[in-house]
């Protein structure tokens, strides 16, 4: 799984896979989330904690919402999800979250927001891009070499399939389909990338 | 049934015991015929780390190291050459154990000139392949702890990289990776050049793209990989002989 930035948006691309060890349980696993219309979470990691994970935390923003009276911001979205897993400190889930969202910082302006966790709560938000997964080294390779700042919406699908793609067909673990989530401030778009199915 | 009351037997039995009874914790004095043990604990084999690639072209070859070697979180050296130039027509490098990777390539350089002189020329690809193939293995209950990869230029003046394991099992490539980055040169490698995914692979035609693409990928692996950094150090091997150069990149 990785997500990347560019100029007012950002895009998460992950593979379908959902396996146990070598055998593949199933070949269309949803692992990323539409948080609000400002943010998306992936979570990469046990399947059953990415359910219970995802539930968890649409509660919480459900709750935020109806005491706020407002959307939560996609900067204290990035911060509840580190909240979250340290409260678990002890018998933590076993993901590993990425959370893409856009901040509104002035008019037409917005800041991206990329975060990393491991699975006790410890965010990573170095601005650019961050990877997950079985293939995350793998990843890092092709990220490093084909980012660029500044990206805009079809630029960024562009680079962030490339980067999934190269890496997933070196991963034994990582295939059967891929789906890369757009997000701009008017709109999600989800497209369906061709993989080698295996 | 009842062994110990055999008597060639009761004896073995009776002496077997006879350590047990004088354990450190008893007399712990008594060290004779423990320093074996300590010594056991001694380990041959440690890893330098650090990233080679190679790539083959039409009618060359290009292999990019860094120049890093580490031991645990420590730097030994900033400017040390992993590649060795066997022949006029081949490169040999490897990542690993830095001992390893220099023993096995003077034992090669060593085979090489008891070639030239048994033969009167230097051996061609192919056959130093096989050669490579056989030293390795001939270590096989105490290996090389060197992943070493031979490129060159074969007999028919195309571009060859051959990528070996521990114990010598080998293929013919057109890019090979090794080291502490390999995994993050892999899919890069895969994206630039037609090698892994096709069934009909393809040399790399233009020089200088190739050495752009080495030296960018060395660079984006030592971004996020610790044990990669300080130099680059490019080798180009083609028919009219070997260049080599070094480009500093970042040393943290």
């Amino acid at each position: 799984m990785v997500a990347m930035a560019g100029k007012n948006c950002v895009a998460i691309a992950t593979d379908t896979r959902l396996g146990a060890d070598l055998l593949t349980v199933d070949g269309n696993f949803q692992r990323v989330f539409k948080v609000n219309d400002k943010t998306i979470m992936g979570i990469s990691g046990l399947g059953t904690d990415v359910q219970t994970f995802n539930s968890l935390m649409k509660f919480k923003t459900n709750l935020y919402s109806l005491n706020e009276g407002r959307q939560i911001k996609a900067g204290t979205f990035s911060k509840l999800v580190s909240t979250t897993l340290y409260e678990k400190r002890w018998g933590p889930y076993f993901v590993s979250p990425l959370v893409a969202g856009l901040d509104k910082v002035g008019e037409g302006e917005y800041q991206p927001v990329i975060c990393n966790y491991d699975s006790i709560g410890y965010r990573e938000h170095s601005g650019n891009f961050e990877v997950a997964g079985t293939g995350a080294e793998l990843l890092y390779g092709c990220c490093e070499a084909f980012y660029k700042d500044d990206m805009g919406p079809e630029e960024l699908f562009e680079v962030i399939s490339n980067c999934l793609l190269s890496a997933l067909d070196r991963d034994s673990l990582s295939g059967w389909g891929a789906y890369v989530y757009i997000l701009t401030p008017e709109e999600l778009t989800v497209r369906a990338l061709k993989t080698r199915q295996d | 049934e009842n062994y110990t009351q055999v008597n060639i037997f009761k004896e073995v039995f009776e002496k077997q015991q006879a350590p047990n009874n004088q354990s450190l914790i008893t007399h712990p004095h008594k060290t004779i015929g423990n320093e074996n043990k300590q010594h056991g604990q001694f380990n041959p084999y440690q890893m330098n780390n650090g990233t080679a690639i190679a790539i083959a072209g039409k009618d060359f070859v290009c292999v990019a190291s860094d120049t890093r070697i580490s031991s645990g979180y420590t730097i030994i050296s900033r400017e040390y050459s992993r590649t060795t130039q066997l022949t006029k027509t081949a490169l040999l490098t490897a990542g690993g154990q830095v001992a390893d990777i220099d023993g096995f390539a003077k034992d090669m350089q060593m085979k090489v000139k008891v070639y030239m002189r048994q033969h009167r020329r230097e051996p061609t690809l192919e056959t130093l392949a096989r050669l490579v193939c056989t030293t390795l293995y001939s270590r096989r209950f105490f290996p090389y702890y060197s992943f070493v990869m031979l490129a060159g230029i074969n007999s028919e003046g195309t571009g060859v990289v051959y990528g070996y394991d521990v114990f010598g099992s080998h293929d013919t490539m057109t890019y090979g990776f090794t080291g502490s980055g390999q995994s993050m040169a892999a899919p890069l490698l895969d994206n630039q050049f037609v090698g892994h995914n096709h069934l009909v692979k393809k040399p790399a035609e233009n020089r200088q793209s190739v050495e752009e693409a080495a030296k960018d990928i060395i660079n984006s692996i030592a971004e996020r990989d610790i044990y990669t950094g300080d130099s680059i150090e490019l080798t180009i091997l083609d028919k009219n002989g070997v260049t080599v150069r070094h480009e500093p990149i970042r040393r943290d």
